[in-house]
C-alpha cells in the first residue's frame, strides 16, 4: 500500500518540483507534470478498488494517512479534476494567452494544491487535515491572480482574508474538540485521529462537541461556499484562469464539505444528529436561495457558473442533514458536480480565448462559432440544471425523496421553488450565448480540438452516471454514506 | 482566585485581551504594529508560565517560537510592509472608535456566555483565562471587518491567530508539538502570502484603502 | 469593626475635616512636582492656601442674568463633596456613616455636583459657560458609568457596595489585590480620575485658554468666597478619587480599630498613597498632551470597556 500512497500524494509534489526546477519553464515539465497526475488519478482508482473490497489501507507512523470509503471517494474525485487540470491548462506548448512564468507558477501551484487536497481527504488526524485545507487557500490564492488585473487581484485579496478567518474559526472547533477529548481519555499521540474521536464520541460532553461543532461549520462552511460566508466565491471562482476555477469549483468546494461530514459523524455520534442537521439545512437552504436568486440577472458567465456551485453546494449541505437517504443524494451530487462543473469551467475558458470578454451579452451564436463546445456547454448547462439524462437528475431527486421521508415537505417544496428559478435563469442565458448573430472578430471553428476529448469523456461520464450509474460507484457510495452516519 | 498559577495565567490572558482592543482604539499603522509586537509577547510570556508550572519542554519550545516569530520576526515584516506601501493619511474605520470599544466590551462578554460549557467541565487550574482568548478571537473578526486598510486586517488576522493559539495553551496545554509546528507554519506561509498579495494591491490600485477594492460588486 | 460609639463619630467628623485641611496641600503638590518637572522653580505647595484666604477676602460679583442657582450652586456643591467626603473610606473603616450609603450613594453625589456645576455654567448666560457646561456633560456621561462598574466590579468580590465593607474585604483577602479584576478595574478608575478632576489629557487645569477649558470654563463667571468654595470642591474631589484609588485597591494601612497607634498608621500610609499618586499624576500630566475634544470620548470608551472586562472576569469567574 505504501507505493500507492506515494504515486498518489507524491505525484503532485513532484510535478511541482519539476516545474520549479525548470527555469526557464519548458513545455517538457508541462507534459511531465500531465503524465504524473494520471499516475495519481491510477493510485486513487487503486485505493477505491481495494477499499470495496473491505479493506481500509493506511499509511504512515501513527495511521496518519487512512483511506475509508468517503476519502476513496474525494481523491478519486480530486485526483480526476487534477489531471484535467494538468492536461488543459496552459504550459503544455501551445498557449497564446499564458507567458511562459505564468505557465510555470501555474503548474507548481496547481500541483501542490492538488496536493494539499489529496492529503486533506486521505489524512486521519483532524489537525493535519486542518493544515492541508489551509495550505489550500494559500496555493491556490497565489495563482488566481495570473493575469494580474484590479479585478483578480481584489478577488484574491477577499479570498485569502475570508478564507483565511474561516479557516481559524475551523481551528477553534478543532480545538474545542481536541479539549472534550483530552479531558475523557487524556493526551495521546493519536489524540486527534478520527477513529480516536469516532471511538470516544459517546462520551463526550454534549454541550463543548455543540459549540466546537458550530465553529467548524462556520468555518469550513466559509471554505465551502456556505452562505452567508459565501462573498469571496463569485469573485474568485470567476477572475480565476479556467483550469483553476475548475478545481476550485469543482473539488474544493468538496473537499471542505468533507471535513463538515467527518465532523458531522463525530459530533452525531456524540449528541445525536439533531442540531447538526438543523444547522445544515439552514445553512444550505440559505446557500441555494442566495444563489439562485443571484442568477437572475447575472451578467458574466463566469460568475454565473461559480453562484451555480454555491447552489449545488447548498443543495450538498441540505441532503447531508436529511439523514442516510439524503447523504447518499449528497454525494452522488458531490461527483456529478465535480465532473459537471470541471467541464463548464474548461469550456468558459475556451469560450474566453475566443469571444474575449467575460460578459454574457458579448457571448452569442456559439453553436456557430465552435459547435463542438457549444454543444458540450449546452449540454452541461442541461447537466447541472438537474435534466435526465444527466447524473445530477438522479441526485436531486433522490435529494428531494429523502427530504419527504425525512418530513420536510414545505422546505422540500421551497427547494423545489428555488432550482425552478435556477433552471429558468440558466437556461435562459445559456440560449442566449448559444444562439444569434455572430460578434465581429470572433472566428469560426474550433481550434485546439484535442482540448475537447477529456471534456467529451465529461460528458460521456455524466450520462453514464445519469443512466444508472457504474455499479461500483453505487457500491462505493453506500459505503461512504456508512461512514457519514455513523 | 486560586494558586498563583491560575493568576498569573489570567493575568497573562487579560493583557493579551487588551493589546487586542488597544487595536480598536488606536489609529495608525505604527501604534498597531507596537500593539500586536506586545501582545506576541505578552502570549509568549503565558505560555512560558504554562510551561513553568506544567512542566513541559514542548511548551517552552512553543514559547520560544512564538516569542521569535510573532514577537520579532513579524513585526519586522509589518514594519516592512508599512514603510514600503504605508499610507501617510490615517483611514477612518467603518464603525467609529467609541462604539468599536464599546462593542468590542460587549463581545467579551458573549465570549463568556459562549465559553460557559467548556469552563465548566474543564478542570484544569487555567480555564478562567479562555474566555478572554475567546474574546480576543471575537474582538479579531470585529477588527477585520471594521477597519478599512488592509494591512489593519493582516493584524486583526494574526490576533485571530495569537487568541487561538492562546485558547489551545489554556484549555489543553497546548496540541501535540509536531501539529504545533504545521499549523505554525501554515499560519506564516499565510501571512507571507497575504504580503504578497498586498504587494499587488499596492502595485494595481496604488493604494491600502479597501473600499478601492469594489470593481466586482454583482 | 469599629462600635458606633461617639469616638467612631467623632473620627467620621474629624476624617473629614482632615481631608479638607489636605485637599489644597494634595494640589499644591502636584503644582509643585509638574513645575520641578518641567525645569521651573515652582510655586511652595501651601500656594493653595494662600489663594483661598485670597478669595475668601474678596468681593462677591454676580452677573444681572443670574438667578438664585448661580449663588447656590457653591454651595450645593461643596455639601454634595463633603457628603462624599464622609462616606468614602479615608482613615479607618468601616465607620457608622457607611450605613447611611454606599457605592450608588457616592456616584450619585458627585454627580449632583456636576450636574448643579453645569447648570451655574449656563446660568449666567455666557458664551463660555454654556460651553464648559455641555463638555463637562459629555464627559461625565461616559464617566459616571465607570465609576459604579469600576468599583461595582470590586463589590461583586466583597459581596456588598459599601465602601467600607469592600476595604475590610480586600484586607481580608491579600492575594485578591493582584487578580485581574482588580487591576483591570484600577486602570478605569484611574482614566475616570483624571477625567473627573479636570485633568491632562481630558482637561488642562493651568490653561487660561477659554476654548480649550471645561472645568475652569464653568466657574469662569465666580469670584469671591463662591470660587472659593468651588474650587476647595473641586481639590476635595480630587483627593477623595486618591484615596478610592488607594484605599481600595491598596488597603493597608487603613486603620480597623480606634486605636491612637493605628490611626497614626492611617494618617501615614494615607499621606504616603496621596504623595505617590500625586507624582504620578504628575509624571502623566507633564509627558501627554491634550486630547482633542472628539478624541475623550475615545479614551472614556477604554475606561469603560476596562470597566466591564473587571466586572466580567471578577463575576464570571469563581
Amino acid at each position: 500500500m505504501r507505493l500507492t500512497f506515494l504515486a498518489l500524494l507524491g505525484s503532485p509534489v513532484l510535478a511541482a518540483l519539476l516545474a520549479a526546477l525548470a527555469r526557464p519553464y519548458r513545455a517538457w515539465a508541462g507534459a511531465a507534470g500531465a503524465m504524473l497526475s494520471l499516475l495519481s488519478l491510477a493510485a486513487a482508482l487503486r485505493l477505491a478498488g481495494r477499499v470495496l473490497a473491505g479493506a481500509t489501507p493506511t499509511w504512515g507512523p501513527g495511521e496518519m494517512m487512512r483511506v475509508d470509503a468517503l476519502s476513496a471517494l474525494l481523491a478519486v474525485c480530486v485526483s480526476f479534476v487534477a489531471a484535467l487540470a494538468a492536461w488543459l491548462g496552459p504550459g503544455l506548448g501551445r498557449d497564446a494567452h499564458y507567458g511562459p512564468g505564468q505557465a510555470r507558477r501555474f503548474r507548481i501551484f496547481s500541483s501542490l494544491f492538488a496536493f494539499t487536497m489529496l492529503a486533506a481527504v486521505t489524512a486521519n488526524n483532524v489537525a493535519v487535515m486542518w493544515v492541508a485545507i489551509e495550505a489550500t487557500t494559500i496555493t491556490s490564492a497565489l495563482i488566481i491572480p495570473l493575469t494580474v488585473s484590479k479585478a483578480s487581484v481584489e478577488a484574491s485579496w477577499k479570498y485569502i482574508l475570508i478564507c483565511s478567518v474561516g479557516i481559524a474559526l475551523a481551528f477553534v472547533g478543532t480545538v474545542l474538540g481536541y479539549f472534550d477529548y483530552i479531558h475523557l481519555a487524556g493526551e495521546s499521540e493519536s489524540a486527534l485521529n478520527w477513529t480516536s474521536l469516532m471511538a470516544a464520541a459517546p462520551a463526550m460532553h454534549p454541550r463543548v462537541v455543540e459549540l466546537a461543532f458550530v465553529f467548524i461549520l462556520i468555518g469550513y462552511g466559509t471554505k465551502a461556499g456556505l452562505a452567508p460566508m459565501h462573498t469571496w466565491l463569485p469573485d474568485a471562482h470567476a477572475e480565476a484562469p479556467a483550469p483553476l476555477s475548475a478545481m476550485m469549483s469543482g473539488v474544493l468546494l468538496a473537499v471542505a464539505l468533507y471535513a463538515i461530514i467527518r465532523w458531522k459523524a463525530v459530533v452525531g455520534a456524540a449528541v445525536g444528529s439533531t442540531l447538526p442537521d438543523r444547522l445544515l439545512l439552514v445553512l444550505g437552504l440559505a446557500s441555494l436561495a442566495i444563489a439562485s436568486l443571484s442568477l437572475v440577472g447575472q451578467r458574466h458567465y463566469k460568475r454565473l457558473l461559480a453562484y451555480s456551485s454555491i447552489e449545488h453546494t447548498g443543495l450538498m449541505c441540505l441532503g447531508l442533514g436529511l439523514g442516510p437517504l439524503g447523504a447518499f443524494a449528497a454525494l452522488l451530487h458531490l461527483v456529478n458536480h465535480a465532473v459537471a462543473k470541471s467541464m463548464m469551467f474548461f469550456l468558459s475558458g475556451r469560450i474566453l480565448d475566443r469571444y474575449r470578454t467575460t460578459e454574457l451579452g458579448g457571448v452569442s451564436g456559439l453553436l456557430r462559432a465552435m459547435p463542438v463546445t457549444g454543444g458540450l456547454f449546452a449540454a452541461g448547462m442541461l447537466a447541472l440544471v438537474g435534466l435526465p439524462p444527466f447524473g445530477m437528475f438522479l441526485s436531486k431527486f433522490a435529494l428531494v425523496r429523502a427530504g419527504f421521508a425525512t418530513g420536510h415537505p414545505w422546505l422540500m417544496a421551497a427547494v423545489l421553488a428555488l432550482l425552478l428559478i435556477a433552471f429558468v435563469a440558466l437556461l435562459s442565458q445559456v440560449h442566449r450565448m448559444l444562439y444569434g448573430a455572430l460578434p465581429d472578430g470572433v472566428a469560426v471553428g474550433e481550434g485546439n480540438r484535442w482540448g475537447l476529448v477529456p471534456l467529451g469523456l465529461c460528458a460521456v461520464l455524466l450520462v453514464a452516471m445519469g443512466l444508472g450509474g457504474f455499479g461500483l460507484l453505487q457500491a462505493l457510495l453506500d459505503r461512504a454514506v456508512e461512514v457519514t452516519a455513523r | 482566585m486560586g494558586s498563583l498559577f491560575a493568576q498569573l495565567a489570567v493575568m497573562g490572558s487579560s493583557l493579551v485581551l487588551i493589546f487586542g482592543l488597544l487595536l480598536l482604539w488606536r489609529r495608525g499603522s505604527a501604534a498597531h504594529i507596537a500593539a500586536f509586537t506586545a501582545q506576541s509577547v505578552a502570549l509568549a510570556a503565558t505560555v512560558a508560565v504554562i510551561a513553568r508550572f506544567t512542566g513541559s519542554a514542548e511548551l517552552w519550545v512553543v514559547a520560544a517560537m512564538f516569542l521569535a516569530v510573532k514577537g520579532v520576526v513579524m513585526p519586522l515584516l509589518l514594519k516592512r510592509m508599512e514603510r514600503r506601501f504605508g499610507e501617510s493619511r490615517e483611514l477612518d474605520p467603518y464603525v467609529n472608535t467609541a462604539t468599536s470599544l464599546v462593542i468590542g466590551g460587549l463581545l467579551v462578554l458573549f465570549a463568556y456566555i459562549v465559553t460557559r460549557p467548556v469552563v465548566e467541565v474543564s478542570q484544569l487550574p487555567t480555564r478562567a483565562g479562555m474566555p478572554l482568548a475567546m474574546g480576543l478571537i471575537f474582538v479579531s473578526l470585529l477588527v477585520i471587518i471594521s477597519r478599512k486598510k488592509a494591512l489593519t486586517q493582516v493584524i486583526g488576522f494574526l490576533m485571530l491567530e495569537n487568541g487561538i493559539a492562546l485558547l489551545a495553551a489554556l484549555g489543553t496545554y497546548g496540541i501535540p508539538l509536531i501539529v504545533e509546528v504545521g499549523v505554525f507554519l501554515d499560519a506564516l506561509m499565510g501571512f507571507l502570502v497575504m504580503q504578497i498579495v498586498v504587494y499587488r494591491i499596492q502595485q494595481t490600485f496604488e493604494s491600502l484603502d479597501i473600499e478601492q477594492l469594489n470593481r466586482l460588486s454583482q | 469593626m469599629i462600635d458606633p460609639t461617639t469616638g467612631a463619630y467623632v473620627l467620621a467628623v474629624a476624617q473629614t475635616a482632615l481631608a479638607l485641611a489636605l485637599a489644597p496641600g494634595l494640589v499644591g503638590l502636584v503644582r509643585w512636582m509638574k513645575a520641578r518637572l518641567q525645569n521651573r522653580q515652582g510655586a511652595p505647595v501651601w500656594q493653595p492656601y494662600f489663594e483661598l484666604r485670597k478669595l475668601f477676602a474678596k468681593e462677591v460679583v454676580v452677573s444681572n442674568n443670574a438667578s438664585w442657582l448661580f449663588s447656590a450652586t457653591p454651595f450645593i456643591v461643596f455639601a454634595s463633596t463633603v457628603a462624599v467626603t464622609v462616606l468614602v473610606p479615608v482613615l479607618a473603616v468601616p465607620l457608622p456613616f457607611d450605613r447611611v450609603g454606599d457605592l450608588v450613594v457616592v456616584v450619585y453625589l458627585l454627580l449632583l455636583g456636576t450636574f448643579f456645576l453645569a447648570l451655574a455654567g449656563l446660568d449666567p448666560g455666557s458664551a463660555f459657560g454654556g460651553m464648559g457646561s455641555s463638555r463637562e456633560m459629555t464627559v461625565a456621561a461616559l464617566s459616571e458609568p465607570t465609576i459604579a462598574l469600576a468599583i461595582f466590579a470590586l463589590a461583586l468580590s466583597a459581596g456588598s457596595t459599601n465602601l467600607g465593607q469592600i476595604v475590610v474585604r480586600t484586607m481580608a483577602e491579600p492575594a485578591a489585590a493582584l487578580s485581574p479584576g482588580y487591576l483591570l478595574a484600577f486602570g478605569a478608575l484611574f482614566i475616570v480620575t483624571l477625567a473627573e478632576n479636570g485633568r491632562l489629557p481630558v482637561d488642562n487645569p493651568g490653561t487660561h485658554l477659554e476654548l480649550t477649558m471645561i472645568h475652569e470654563a464653568m466657574v469662569l463667571e465666580y469670584s469671591g468666597r463662591y470660587l472659593a468654595l468651588l474650587e476647595w470642591a473641586a481639590w476635595l474631589k480630587l483627593l477623595l478619587f486618591f484615596s478610592l484609588l488607594g484605599n481600595l485597591f491598596v488597603p493597608w494601612g487603613v486603620a480597623t480599630t480606634l486605636a491612637p497607634a493605628a490611626l497614626a498608621l492611617a494618617v501615614v500610609s494615607l499621606l504616603v498613597k496621596l504623595t505617590l499618586l500625586a507624582a504620578v499624576v504628575a509624571v502623566s500630566e507633564t509627558r501627554v498632551a491634550k486630547l482633542r475634544l472628539f478624541r475623550v470620548p475615545e479614551l472614556l470608551a477604554v475606561s469603560f470597556v476596562l470597566a466591564v472586562l473587571a466586572i466580567t472576569v471578577s463575576f464570571l469567574v469563581r
